[in-house]
C-alpha cells in the first residue's frame, strides 16, 4: 500500500510486523523503545527516522513484554519499572515527538495485548502499561481529531504479544473462533485497512484482532 | 445531596475490620475513611502531612470512631511499609487497603506540552499501586481482605484535557484485574472505584472555572456531584465488606451516571 510507517517496538512481533509491512510495499523505519525514554533523544531519533521516510502516514507502537511471567509479589522494583512504567514514558514521548510529523490523514496505532482489558497473571506490569497506553491512544484521538489525525488500538492475543501461552491461562472463556491467534501477516493487513481512507471515521477505537477469543463488549 | 435522597444507614458492616486509606486526610480519602468508620471499621489515615491527617483522625475519634493517622508519602516505599506495619502492630490486622492518594502535575493541556510533572502522577498512582500491593499482600492474605484503587472514568474514555492523568488511571484498572487473577486463590479481592465527588481539588477547579459545576451537573443524570462520605464512601464500604465477597477485578463507577461506557 506504500505507507510511510514509523514503528516503535523491539520484540518478535514488532520485527515480523515490520517485515510484513515492507513486503506489501510500505516504507518502514523501526525505532527501539529504549531510545525513547528520554524525550530529547526520542525527538532526535524520530526526526531522523521520519526524514528518512520522507513523511509519516502510519505511526505504530508495539508493546513488548518481559520474556517470562512473574507474579507481582515476586517482581522487583526495577523489573516493575521496566515493564510497567517505561513503556508509558516511551508511549508518551513517541506521540509528543511524532506529532509535528503527523498530518491530516495520518493514523496512530497501538498494538497491545487483550490483557490490557482483562488483566494478565504473571504479566501484571505489562497489562498495566498496555491499559495506560490504550487510554493515551484515546486521549490523542480526542485532541488530534480536529486536525484529521486518527488513532486506533489493535488488541492482539496475549500469546502473540507476550509470546507465551502462559499469559492466556484463564483469560479466555473460549478458544479462538478462527482457530488461533493469527500473526504478523493478519496484523499487517489490518493496519493497512486502518490506515486507508475507508477507516478514516474511526478514531480512539479498540479493534480486537485475536481470531475471535475476546469478544467483549 | 437532595433532601429526599436516602442516607446509607449504619449497619456495622465493617465491625472488627481494619482499613488503611492513603490520601486519607481530606476529600474522597477522608470520605471513604469516614464511611468505613461509621460502619464499624478501625481506620488508619495515611497522610503526607500529619498536620492535615491528625485533625481528620481526631474528628473521627471525636465522633466515637476508632481512627489514627500515620505519616505516609506514597512515593516512599519505606513510608508505605511503616504505615502498614503501624496499622498491623496497633490493631492486629489489615482487612482493606484503599489507595486513593494522587499527586503530581495534571495541568490540563495538549499532549505535546506534558512535561516532567507527569512523573509525579506516575509515582503516586502507578508505582504506589505496585508498592501498596506488595506491602499489603501478606496482611490482606491473612485477613482474606481486599485492595481498592481509586481510578477515574478518564482512564476508560481518554481525556482531551488530562491525557497523562487518563493514562495512569487506566493503568491501575489493568493492575487490579491482573491482581484479582493472581490473588484470588489467596482470598484477596482487588477492585477499583471511579468516583466524581466534591473535594477540595474540585472546589479549586470550580473557583478557577465558575461554569464547570453547571456543566458537570448538566451532564450527570442524577444532576449533582457526589459527596465523598455519602456517595463514594458506601461504595468502598461495599467493596471492603462481605457483601462483595464474590466481586473482584471490577471497577465501580460512582459518578451519578456521568460515564456509562462500561
Amino acid at each position: 500500500m506504500g505507507l510511510q510507517t514509523l514503528l516503535c517496538g523491539d520484540g518478535p512481533l514488532a520485527s515480523d510486523l515490520a517485515d510484513r509491512l515492507t513486503e506489501t510495499g510500505s516504507d518502514v523505519s523501526v525505532v527501539e523503545p529504549s531510545g525513547l525514554l528520554d524525550r530529547a533523544e526520542a525527538a532526535a531519533r524520530v526526526d531522523a527516522a521520519v526524514a528518512g521516510l520522507g513523511g509519516l502516514d502510519l505511526l505504530v507502537h508495539v508493546l513488548s513484554a518481559p520474556p517470562t511471567p512473574t507474579d507481582l509479589v515476586d517482581l522487583d522494583t526495577d523489573d516493575w519499572a521496566a515493564a510497567a512504567e517505561a513503556p508509558m514514558a516511551v508511549g508518551l514521548h513517541l506521540l509528543q515527538v511524532a506529532r509535528p510529523h503527523l498530518a491530516n490523514g495520518s493514523r496512530v496505532v497501538h498494538v497491545l495485548p487483550t490483557s490490557a482489558m482483562g488483566g494478565a497473571p504473571g504479566f501484571a506490569a505489562t497489562a498495566t502499561a498496555a491499559e495506560g497506553l490504550r487510554a493515551l491512544n484515546k486521549s490523542a484521538a480526542r485532541q488530534w481529531g480536529p486536525a484529521g489525525i486518527t488513532t486506533a488500538v489493535v488488541a492482539v492475543a496475549p500469546e502473540l504479544a507476550l509470546g507465551l501461552l502462559a499469559a492466556t491461562e484463564g483469560a479466555a472463556l473460549a478458544d479462538a473462533a478462527l482457530g488461533g491467534p493469527g500473526g504478523a501477516g493478519q496484523l499487517a493487513d489490518l493496519l493497512e485497512v486502518l490506515a486507508s481512507p475507508g477507516a478514516a471515521f474511526t478514531t480512539g477505537s479498540t479493534i480486537v484482532a485475536d481470531g475471535g477469543t475476546w469478544m467483549a463488549p | 445531596m437532595s433532601p429526599d435522597t436516602p442516607t446509607p444507614v449504619d449497619t456495622g458492616l465493617l465491625e472488627g475490620r481494619v482499613a488503611l486509606v492513603t490520601g486519607g486526610a481530606a476529600g474522597i480519602g477522608l470520605g471513604i475513611a469516614t464511611a468505613m468508620a461509621e460502619q464499624g471499621a478501625t481506620v488508619v489515615l495515611a497522610a503526607r502531612r500529619l498536620e492535615n491527617g491528625e485533625p481528620a483522625a481526631e474528628s473521627l475519634r471525636a465522633a466515637g470512631h476508632r481512627a489514627r493517622c500515620v505519616r505516609c508519602d506514597v512515593t516512599s516505599r519505606d513510608d508505605l511499609e511503616e504505615a502498614v506495619a503501624a496499622a498491623v502492630e496497633e490493631f492486629g490486622r489489615l482487612d482493606c487497603l484503599v489507595h486513593n492518594a494522587v499527586g503530581g502535575s495534571a495541568a490540563p493541556g495538549p499532549l505535546e506540552g506534558i512535561g516532567d510533572g507527569w512523573r509525579g502522577l506516575l509515582a503516586t498512582t502507578v508505582r504506589a499501586s505496585f508498592d501498596t500491593a506488595q506491602v499489603a499482600h501478606p496482611h490482606l492474605a491473612a485477613a482474606g481482605g481486599s485492595l481498592v484503587f481509586l481510578t477515574s472514568a478518564a482512564g476508560m474514555e481518554g481525556s482531551a484535557n488530562l491525557p497523562a492523568y487518563a493514562m495512569v488511571k487506566a493503568s491501575q484498572r489493568a493492575l487490579a484485574k491482573s491482581l484479582s487473577r493472581e490473588w484470588g486463590s489467596d482470598g484477596i479481592r482487588v477492585n477499583c472505584i471511579a468516583p466524581v465527588a466534591m473535594t477540595p481539588a474540585m472546589a479549586r477547579a470550580y473557583a478557577a472555572n465558575p461554569e464547570l459545576e453547571e456543566r458537570l451537573v448538566e451532564r450527570t443524570p442524577l444532576r449533582r456531584i457526589g459527596d465523598p462520605v455519602e456517595d463514594i464512601g458506601p461504595v468502598a464500604v461495599f467493596l471492603a465488606s462481605d457483601l462483595a465477597r464474590f466481586v473482584t477485578g471490577q471497577t465501580i463507577v460512582a459518578d451519578g451516571g456521568g460515564f456509562l461506557g462500561l
